[in-house]
């Protein structure tokens, strides 16, 4: 299925910054090279979160292994080898959870639903707008494609600085483009929005229930199942008039296709996990990643979370896989584990991980995931995302990409927290790029290094605790 | 198999069934007969030869066996007796058998066997409900000198296990009486001879059975698990038989056997009962009673009753039975020239005629009543039943403790009227309005809630998570809420809203508070979902299914904590508890109100509230008056049915009512103290009963229309039918003058050939009337100075002569003691039970309810009651589907 890809050109046309006045890109792509950019680029900062991690002994490949989809890349990110999160253990809970929970904030989480401090990019972001961002901004972006969802902390990678999360998780492309472009709100009311995420949510079990009763496995008979379908036809006019776009422009962006993988309860049934094509997988999630870069291109978004597979994922993938014209892999999780339920799911190779054996299952995964980020950077890099400098929106960010775990076989603590893979762009030559570099330091101080480099005084981590910087990222 | 075949077998098996019932008790010597309430497949080996086992149950379509190696078998006298290792199974997967246990959640699984050997083991399958050697539902089987049953549950392995044994040296080579029963509470029981030897608890639900399983006996599926041994009979039933009935069983043994198939004749005859009471009854009643029936009796015709119709009219004789040739009505049919009016008889509905005098003119009901089929079978079909606004408001009473009355009532449409009731489930239809305002009304009740409080009743943890404890906290909450377990999807679907409202960094509370909104909004809480897939024939409902219908009859609200403790420990498959459940529910106050809303919408006293008489011909008049008559109705029928318990027609002519000073005044009584006092009658001839009370007399209009009264006495009083007018009528009607009363002007009406068919049906009805005027307040002159009578006649439906009454308290007695009228009665309250219009197919059954109710009393309790118990509430019509039909 070929994705139509978003011209941002003819979307400036229409909903235009005429409407909210803000400056637009255009303006300064306009303007020619030699203009001394007077106008500084804002300060931006994301985190991306891929699920499961990779093994610390599969990131001392270089891009000849599983890294290989970030090599184009290459120059303009620095991967951090040998960052360590064992700080983030809580004793009884699983480290998928914590590693997650640990990622972007450098702390063990405090709970079911919250994490053990900010994350990186708020903190950044008080930092830089303590007055708030331009109106009609959104103030924190945070999407993502998922499925395992037993507690937040897998799926949600933006907090603020009481742990609670920075902003509603838009799940789907729809939704997403729908809080980007649908309901800019000039007072920048955050609660309205996220009422009407949950509302949303709400109508979507109502809508799946009536499905149910007009669909092959209903118990109704025919004349029944007819007065349901009306009802239910009813409830699709209501969506359409209730979450209508506010904007009725005849040039108005058009509304992203209906997603077409499993979202809410039906995409977690209790921890057994979902199968999906790599297809279907890739699909979603690209069209996920196309919005939110548009988002950022377009600067209505300057701080937030993307989040490609929850930690601890639990997906049975099939398909093919090829990268670069050549045949990789060939996915089906649950067949080639000869098993069925969770423990069919791609999770379990992990579980599986023996650096004597070739590990390939993982591999693919692994590297699909690699590349699947790749696609979201690519999107910040291109000519359309050059910046009033001369650089791309991907090189004057602070894009910081993370996963829970440096190992995922859950026999020691240590091992698996350890190694976790990370990777920075060099948020306008702040810090190294095109290089993979044995850091050897813990996570917090990553981060706070990080926080020194972007002119933030404040720290991750427990109050008393002395930053050991880590300069050798620094640029 | 095409639908009409396949509809007549399905009648076939149905009537059979029926043909069982009566004969079943007249066959029987002094012997114990078997208990069968329950029975899904019975099996009794008296085939004498052949391989194939049928299914004597007459329950559903019949699960017949065969036998697969023919020469492993041998027929002894009722016996099959298994020589060699063969399978005796069902082509087809046991969809009655799984479909009944899953909904009961309860079974006995019953046999009469003599194993040839007691060191088979395997455990060597006897009867068995599976696939393989690790795939069953259920099977009883013999482990050497044990006997086994292995029951898939939710809380054993697909393959059964840990199975129930009999202690050891049991199972011996004798004919033995082996009864298996697990009752819906979980504990397993086998009996041996009538005696109990093995208890144990298989706890879990039995809904996880696999509905492809077949019926096999004496093998597994697989072959591989051989029993050897004779059969003399196998029973399977979808409840737990007692310890009672089991030994009934036992004494009853083997050789009591039903009969076999109703013969090719009985069959024949039912058949053809069927066809007439069907097919030919609805199209005599619709194109030739008219003219043809008891009173109108053109040509000395009367088609309406079998002994006139069969003598024949002034012509001779018009039907020659079994010779459509020489029967004079299959004449008149064929050249069309009867009906002589309107649409003429399709060419399909004269070959139905000439069919049916062919086939013997099979005439199997005393009086055809056109009422009976006024209704065509698609408004009898199973319409899903949305929630009326006052039951809405009721289910948020009873399941949150919050009162929406007054925003549902002001935002939601008004529920229309329909064949005479607002309940009537084809019209309740849905609009846009609706969705909007179920969603902005569960948001109103979601804050008016005290949510964890109503949370901490299902669950004592308040964490916001996705793990077991916040599953069973929604299957808990939702159970209740949505008046039935939830399933799988159903938790899942409502655990996501949880996880996002996480994702959006709510709390517990909130995570409640949206998924009660969402519930609220379910169709299983505005709609009685009910399960209307099956194999096309009546099946029990559901225990849940039948606690709702319950509390809504009764109540018009859902179950109470009670009968839903009830449904789920199986205890409504027993008729004396219903009993008792029926007593306890009719004592509560609900059940009045429910009982005030029946009569609402009977006699519409929603009317009341528009009343606008012409002022100047009634000065007096004053909105209030309408109220005080509402309230006098409902206290007078309170009154009757409540307080007094007296049978429902006393409604007709009960000598009292009640009244406030003001309307007192206005019926001519003394008035009597301030507000709705109550006023003895019995001096004042005139009124008594409900026909004498404002809110019927109101119904003519300011001239106290003759017609539209008539009408109304026709339809909601008597059943009756009676044509629309003929189309280019002028239909005002006539006012009087002086010289000419409203009933000269009837008397005219009814005097004028091209009028009278019809309106000596109606009219004369209202002359007893005749002295209440537009408002219901009586004179002896109306306004013109006509002297105003109060006699005159009352053909009933059916009837072949009018009755003449003097005065209108004889008109009320003459009602009040008409059978038609009590039948009547059981009609309109059964339709507003059942939510839709009665058909032809409800007949026979209404006939047993208002037969059953009078035998009670003929009180509303008693009617409600018999309403309950009666095949009407206890079974749901199914439809097949694809997948559930196998010829």
């Amino acid at each position: 299925m070929t994705i139509q890809k978003i011209k941002r050109r003819t979307l400036l046309k229409s909903v235009g910054a005429s409407t909210i006045g803000l400056p637009l890109l255009e303006e300064m792509l306009t303007s020619k090279a030699s203009a001394a950019p007077t106008k500084a680029v804002p300060v931006r900062a994301f985190n991306v979160f891929f699920g499961l991690g990779i093994p610390a002994p599969l990131q001392t490949e270089g891009f000849e292994g599983v890294l290989e989809p970030l090599k184009p890349l290459s120059d303009k990110l620095l991967i951090m080898r040998n960052v360590d999160q064992v700080r983030c253990d809580e004793k009884g809970i699983n480290a998928h959870y914590d590693g997650a929970s640990g990622a972007f904030t450098a702390e063990p989480p405090n709970g079911e639903a919250r994490s053990g401090g900010p994350s990186i990019d708020q903190v950044i972001r008080k930092t830089h707008y303590p007055k708030g961002l331009p109106p009609g901004m959104v103030p924190t972006l945070v999407g993502g494609t998922f499925f395992r969802r037993s507690r937040i902390g897998r799926y949600v990678h933006s907090y603020n600085q009481d742990c609670t999360v920075a902003a509603t998780m838009q799940e789907k492309p729809r939704d997403l483009f729908d809080r980007v472009f649908g309901s800019i709100s000039l007072t920048g009311d955050a609660t309205d929005v996220r009422r009407k995420r949950l509302k949303r949510s709400v109508l979507d079990s109502v809508v799946d229930d009536y499905k149910y009763y007009t669909g092959v496995n209903s118990p109704l008979g025919a004349a029944s199942k007819s007065r349901v379908a009306d009802h239910l036809d009813r409830i699709r006019e209501f969506e359409q008039r209730a979450y209508a776009l506010k904007e009725k422009n005849p040039n108005a962006p058009k509304l992203p296709p209906r997603s077409q993988i499993l979202h809410g309860g039906p995409a977690d049934p209790g921890g057994m996990g979902v199968d999906i094509t790599l297809n279907e997988l890739t699909t979603e999630w690209r069209l996920m990643a196309d919005l939110y870069a548009l988002a950022i291109q377009m600067d209505r978004t300057r701080f937030g979370a993307l989040t490609f597979l929850a930690a601890g994922e639990r997906i049975r993938l099939t398909g093919d896989y090829e990268y670069n014209g050549k045949k990789i892999w060939q996915f089906d999780d649950a067949r080639q584990q000869n098993a069925s339920g969770d423990k069919g799911c791609s999770h379990e190779w992990w579980h599986k991980f023996n650096e004597k054996k070739k590990n390939e299952a993982l591999r693919a995964h692994a590297h699909m995931k690699m590349r699947e980020v790749a696609y979201f950077l690519q999107r910040l890099n291109g000519t359309d995302s050059k910046e009033a400098n001369g650089r791309t929106i991907l090189e004057n960010s602070l894009i910081t990409i993370s996963t829970e775990s440096g190992d995922g076989r859950h026999n020691n603590v240590k091992r698996e927290l350890s190694g976790v893979f990370h990777a920075i762009t060099g948020a306008n030559g702040r810090f190294k790029t095109g290089e993979i570099m044995d850091v050897g330091a813990e996570g917090v101080d990553v981060y706070n290094t990080m926080l020194e480099g972007m002119d933030v005084k404040e720290r991750l981590g427990p109050a008393k605790r002395k930053t050991n910087m880590v300069d050798s990222i620094r640029a | 198999m095409t639908t009409t075949s396949r509809r007549f077998v399905r009648r076939k098996r149905v009537l059979s069934f029926l043909l069982l019932i009566f004969v079943l008790p007249g066959s029987l010597n002094a012997a114990v007969p078997r208990v069968v309430r329950g029975l899904q497949a019975l099996y009794t080996f008296d085939s004498e030869h052949g391989t194939t086992i049928r299914d004597q149950s007459g329950v559903g379509q019949p699960l017949d066996l065969k036998i697969e190696k023919p020469a492993a078998v041998q027929w002894e006298g009722g016996v099959l007796v298994v020589g060699s290792s063969t399978k005796i199974l069902s082509s087809a997967p046991a969809r009655k058998i799984v479909n009944a246990v899953k909904r009961t959640n309860s079974l006995t699984v019953e046999a009469w066997i003599k194993p040839a050997n007691d060191r088979q083991k395997g455990p060597a399958r006897i009867v068995s409900l599976s696939a393989n050697s690790s795939q069953r539902n259920v099977t009883l089987g013999q482990e050497g000198k044990r006997y086994d049953v292995r029951l898939r549950s939710t809380s054993t392995s697909t393959n059964g296990i840990p199975s129930t044994l009999t202690p050891n040296n049991l199972a011996k080579t004798a004919l033995t009486h082996v009864v298996f029963t697990r009752d819906a509470l979980g504990t397993a029981r086998i009996y041996l001879n009538g005696k109990q030897q093995a208890s144990q608890k298989v706890a879990g639900k039995l809904s996880n059975w696999d509905k492809d399983f077949r019926l096999i006996l004496s093998n597994e599926i697989t072959g591989d698990r051989p029993w050897l041994g004779e059969f003399h009979l196998v029973a399977i039933f979808s409840r737990a038989l007692t310890a009672n009935e089991i030994k009934q069983n036992f004494q009853a043994g083997t050789a009591v056997k039903p009969n076999n198939a109703p013969s090719k004749e009985s069959l024949a005859a039912a058949t053809a009962r069927h066809v007439f009471e069907t097919r030919i009854a609805p199209l005599l009643a619709r194109n030739c009673l008219d003219c043809h029936d008891s009173s109108s009796k053109k040509g000395q015709l009367d088609l309406s009753r079998k002994a006139a119709a069969l003598a024949g009219g002034e012509s001779g004789k018009v039907i020659v039975p079994g010779k459509a040739g020489e029967s004079l009505l299959w004449e008149q049919i064929k050249s069309g020239e009867m009906p002589p009016e309107g649409q003429s008889l399709t060419n399909q509905e004269k070959t139905l005629f000439r069919q049916w005098i062919d086939n013997g003119a099979v005439w199997s009901i005393d009086l055809i009543d056109p009422a009976v089929y006024v209704h065509d079978s698609r408004e009898g079909a199973a319409w899903l039943q949305r929630l009326t606004i006052s039951e809405y408001i009721e289910t948020v009473r009873s399941t949150v403790g919050v009162d929406i009355a007054k925003e549902a009532r002001e935002l939601l449409p008004p529920d229309l009227r329909a064949d005479g009731f607002s309940n009537t489930a084809y019209n309740l239809n849905v609009d846009l309005k609706h969705v909007e305002i179920y969603a902005r009304l569960a948001e109103i009740i979601v804050d008016r809630m005290d949510v964890l409080k109503f949370a901490g009743r299902f669950s004592k943890s308040q964490k916001l998570s996705t793990d077991d404890t916040m599953r069973q906290f929604i299957a808990e909450m939702g159970k209740w809420l949505l008046r039935g377990p939830l399933d799988d999807r159903e938790v899942t679907t409502y655990s996501g809203i949880a996880t996002t409202v996480a994702g959006a960094g709510g709390n517990y509370q909130e995570a409640v508070r949206f998924m009660i909104e969402a519930m609220l909004q379910s169709p299983r809480f505005i709609y009685r979902i009910e399960n209307q897939r099956g194999d096309g024939t009546a099946w029990p409902v559901g225990e849940y299914e039948l606690a709702s219908r319950m509390s809504y009859i009764i109540w018009g609200g859902p179950p109470d904590q009670e009968l839903m403790r009830a449904a789920g420990a199986g205890e409504l498959q027993d008729r004396t508890v219903v009993k008792k459940q029926i007593q306890r529910m009719l004592k509560d106050p609900r059940a009045v109100d429910r009982s005030l809303m029946f009569l609402s919408e009977w006699l519409n006293l929603g009317r009341l509230r528009n009343l606008r008489p012409d002022p100047k011909k009634f000065p007096n008049w004053n909105e209030e008056l309408a109220l005080d008559m509402r309230q006098e109705t409902l206290a007078f029928f309170n009154e009757i049915v409540w307080k007094q318990n007296r049978p429902l027609a006393d409604l007709l002519h009960a000598q009292f009512t009640y009244a406030t000073p003001q309307l007192a005044a206005h019926y001519g009584l003394k008035p009597k103290g301030p507000g709705l006092v109550r006023y003895d009658l019995s001096s004042v001839p005139a009124r008594g009963g409900l026909l004498t009370q404002g809110s019927i007399l109101t119904i003519g209009g300011d001239e106290a229309s003759m017609v539209t009264r008539g009408l109304f006495i026709l339809h909601g009083v008597l059943r009756g039918v009676v044509k629309d007018p003929p189309p280019g009528l002028d239909i005002t009607p006539v006012p009087s003058m002086p010289g000419l009363s409203q009933r000269r002007i009837a008397e005219q009406r009814i005097a004028n050939v091209s009028c009278s068919g019809c309106h000596l049906k109606f009219e004369p009805l209202a002359f007893g009337l005749e002295k209440f005027d537009g408002l219901g307040a009586f004179h002896e002159r109306d306004e013109h100075g006509n002297q105003l009578r109060d006699d005159g006649e009352i053909l009933f439906p059916g009837a072949a002569k009018p009755l003449a009454y003097q005065s209108s308290a004889a008109l009320m007695n003459l009602l009040a003691e008409s059978p038609r009228v009590q039948e009547s009665i059981t009609w309109k309250v059964a339709q507003f039970a059942l939510g839709r219009p009665l058909v032809a197919a409800d007949a026979r059954l209404i006939d047993q309810i208002h037969k059953a109710a009078q035998k009670g009393g003929g009180t509303y309790s008693s009617l409600i009651t018999a309403i309950v118990l009666s095949d009407l509430v206890q079974m749901t019509r199914t439809e097949t589907t694809k997948s559930e039909a196998y010829e």
